[in-house]
């Protein structure tokens, strides 16, 4: 028989996919999302003068006066480590908290466990607003306010249900054989836990600790109420140093670039672990 | 290197009794196979022996040391579980090694010994390479050698071989029994597939519901069935049972089904007391193996049946056949039945062998008679 020099074709399904209008999607919301963030870093590099005036302008004389401003007549750094420090140790002890409600919720069961797991999911409906008052009542009694102590206790109550949530659906994706094979092989359970269990859960405990800190890290409901100027966090103090009579937008902006800064930094440093976190349990197997 | 002995055990989920009274004595050395269907309870009571699961009640010894409600740490024990239980974070080396550090056993020792054991396995060469990147046969032999590299007392196995293809599971069936013989640790096997404990096992546990029903030799559980259970679960294809009625028909007593009658041996029938359950239903036992078929009737072949189906499996035929609604399959070799017809709806009579021919109680599915060939004095143990 000969062999056919053709080959099979269907019309139906062309040779090269043409998703062309994915990358117009792309590009929309890429422009939707940037474009203001950039208009808000450009007027951070304006004079007081151009960041107010009627007509916008795109090319103009970068200037350094919103960032002086900031930095060495408010001393806005004090309230920059504050954040980081209320942040830091917010997500800390909310992970390792919740690390430990996470599995037990995960591996055992026990009476009202279903009750705990709702009563944690509930927590997060509740508007933080409907409890601003009690809080700062108990605040007051305990003498917490305007302390670092109050606000990293009051953030790692906050992100604990989410950081439960989280992880108890990471902690259900990893076979409980892992541990009891290593409890065979003559582990305890925590030497398990330790070394079997908490290195495939790095990827995920990553990503819920970079997802809490942001929060921590952006929360203004609360520190606004609470603190003064002792622990005065970062977003308070924008609102705080940028608007008074009127809106210095210069000075917003300025404030902004120093606000996010940190964080796209440690995004993009933790890009692969934060990806590779978030779509474990669906993409794996 | 231990026996095991087990008292009693029960294990109760709730009001569910997922383990009931189950008594095993193994013997040191020894490779028994926990056999069932699934949820009767198999991988629970190995669960137990592991310590994995604690006992509602009764006993565990390992080596004549009570482990009843000790730790899995404890017990000394390895195990091999259904998926594995391989670390994906660390390398086939870190996955073998992990049993020895754990006993902050010495670097160079320890490597020694995941050599050695590696290459009993003949996974030399994926020493270094991590768990995701291997194939299922070597997935397999990677987890027995994390068993064999420690010298735990008793090796428990569950369902390892569920993930293999058949190909693949046939080899490791010769070889995880050599192995097991020649290392001489005491293990129990959990498992579903009749051909693998059949094949590879000293002795036999048959599981139903928890409850333990049988505990022999292979060749006892095929051959000497205490129930109806264990003797349709043994064998493949299954053996045939039959709704009957015992009765006399000219000075014979024969099992009457609803379409033709089965001639019992009379020594057979004596022995076993069957005059006094004349008139009552029974259920007729006999395996595809010990039916004969013919082309047409003769003064044995008397049960004259249509071919329902022809499977030929190479060197073995089957004929399922079919008599009124009565089903029957029947295994012959090829070269025996060659000349037979191979068309569905042609007749063929066929014979059942009265020496191999179990009656069972059709209430309580007890065995009452075994069948006359299957003499306990030709049993060699």
């Amino acid at each position: 028989m000969k062999k056919p020099t053709y080959s099979i074709e269907s019309p139906a399904a062309p040779l090269v996919q043409r998703n062309w209008w994915v990358y117009v999607v792309l590009t929309l919301v890429c422009l939707v999302n940037f474009v203001p963030y950039l208009w808000v870093v450009m007027t951070g590099f304006m004079d007081g003068a151009s960041a107010s005036s009627a007509t916008p302008a795109w090319f103009f004389t970068p200037s350094l006066e919103a960032f002086h401003y900031l930095i060495v007549e408010k001393g806005i750094m004090k309230n920059f480590f504050n954040s980081v420090i209320v942040s830091l140790a917010s997500t800390f002890f909310s992970v390792t908290i919740g690390m430990f409600c996470a599995y037990a919720l995960a591996r055992y069961d026990f009476t009202g466990r279903d009750d705990v797991s709702f009563w944690v999911l509930t927590n997060r409906m509740m508007p933080p607003v409907a409890v601003l008052i009690p809080i700062f009542v108990t605040f007051q009694t305990a003498g917490l306010l305007d302390t670092l102590v109050g606000l990293v206790i009051l953030y790692t109550a906050m992100q604990l249900p989410f950081v439960v949530w989280m992880l108890t659906g990471y902690f259900r994706d990893i076979p409980r054989r892992y541990e009891e094979s290593a409890m065979v092989d003559g582990d305890t359970w925590f030497a398990a836990f330790r070394k079997v269990t908490l290195p495939l859960m790095m990827p995920s405990i990553t990503a819920t600790s970079i997802f809490v800190m942001i929060l921590s890290w952006n929360e203004f409901a609360f520190a606004t109420f609470l603190t003064s100027t002792q622990a005065k966090t970062m977003p308070p103090a924008i609102m705080a140093y940028s608007i008074g009579a009127d809106i210095r937008w210069n000075v917003l902006g300025a404030a902004v670039v120093l606000i996010t800064a940190p964080l796209i930094l440690f995004v993009l440093l933790l890009q692969r672990q934060l990806i590779s976190g978030l779509s474990q349990g669906t993409v794996r197997k | 290197m231990a026996d095991i002995e087990i008292n009693s055990l029960v294990k109760q989920f709730g009001a569910f009794k997922a383990v009931e009274d189950v008594n095993i004595t193994v013997n040191d050395g020894e490779f028994v196979f926990l056999l069932g269907p699934s949820g009767c309870g198999k991988t629970t009571t190995l669960r137990m022996i592991a310590g994995l699961e604690m006992p509602s009640s009764g006993r565990i010894a390992i080596g004549g040391r009570n482990v009843t409600f000790l730790r899995p740490r404890y017990r000394n024990v390895g195990m091999v579980f259904q998926d594995y239980g391989l670390y994906r974070h660390l390398t086939v080396f870190g996955n073998i090694a992990y049993p020895l550090e754990v006993r902050r056993l010495g670097r160079v020792e320890i490597a020694s010994k995941v050599e050695a054991v590696a290459l009993t396995m003949q996974i030399t060469e994926v020493l270094q390479r991590k768990p995701d990147q291997l194939s299922a046969g070597q997935l397999q032999r990677v987890a027995i050698a994390r068993m064999l590299v420690r010298d735990a007392d008793v090796f428990l196995m569950d369902e390892p071989m569920s993930h293999l293809d058949a190909q693949l599971r046939g080899q490791m069936r010769a070889e995880l029994r050599h192995i097991q013989k020649s290392v001489g640790v005491t293990t129990i096997f959990v498992t579903h597939d009749q051909l693998e404990a059949m094949t590879m096992a000293d002795r036999i546990i048959v599981m139903k519901d928890g409850e333990m029903l049988q505990f022999a030799t292979p060749r006892e559980i095929f051959e000497r069935p205490t129930t109806e259970f264990v003797a349709t679960f043994v064998g493949e294809p299954q053996m045939n049972v039959l709704d009957a009625r015992l009765i006399r028909l000219e000075g014979r007593i024969v099992a009457m089904t609803e379409y033709f009658a089965i001639p019992l041996d009379a020594d057979w029938a004596e022995r076993n007391g069957l005059a006094s359950l004349i008139d009552t239903a029974v259920r007729v036992g006999v395996r595809p193996e010990h039916i004969s078929i013919r082309e047409t009737p003769d003064a044995d072949h008397r049960i004259v049946a249509e071919l329902y189906s022809f499977e030929p499996t190479g060197a073995e035929n089957l004929y399922v056949l079919q008599c009124g609604s009565v089903m029957v399959t029947t295994r012959t070799s090829t070269t025996e039945t060659a000349h037979l017809s191979k068309d569905e709806g042609s007749s063929l009579a066929a014979r059942f062998d009265p020496n191999w021919i179990y009656l069972f109680d059709p209430e309580t599915g007890r065995t009452i008679a075994q069948a006359a060939g299957s003499d306990v004095s030709r049993e060699e143990i």
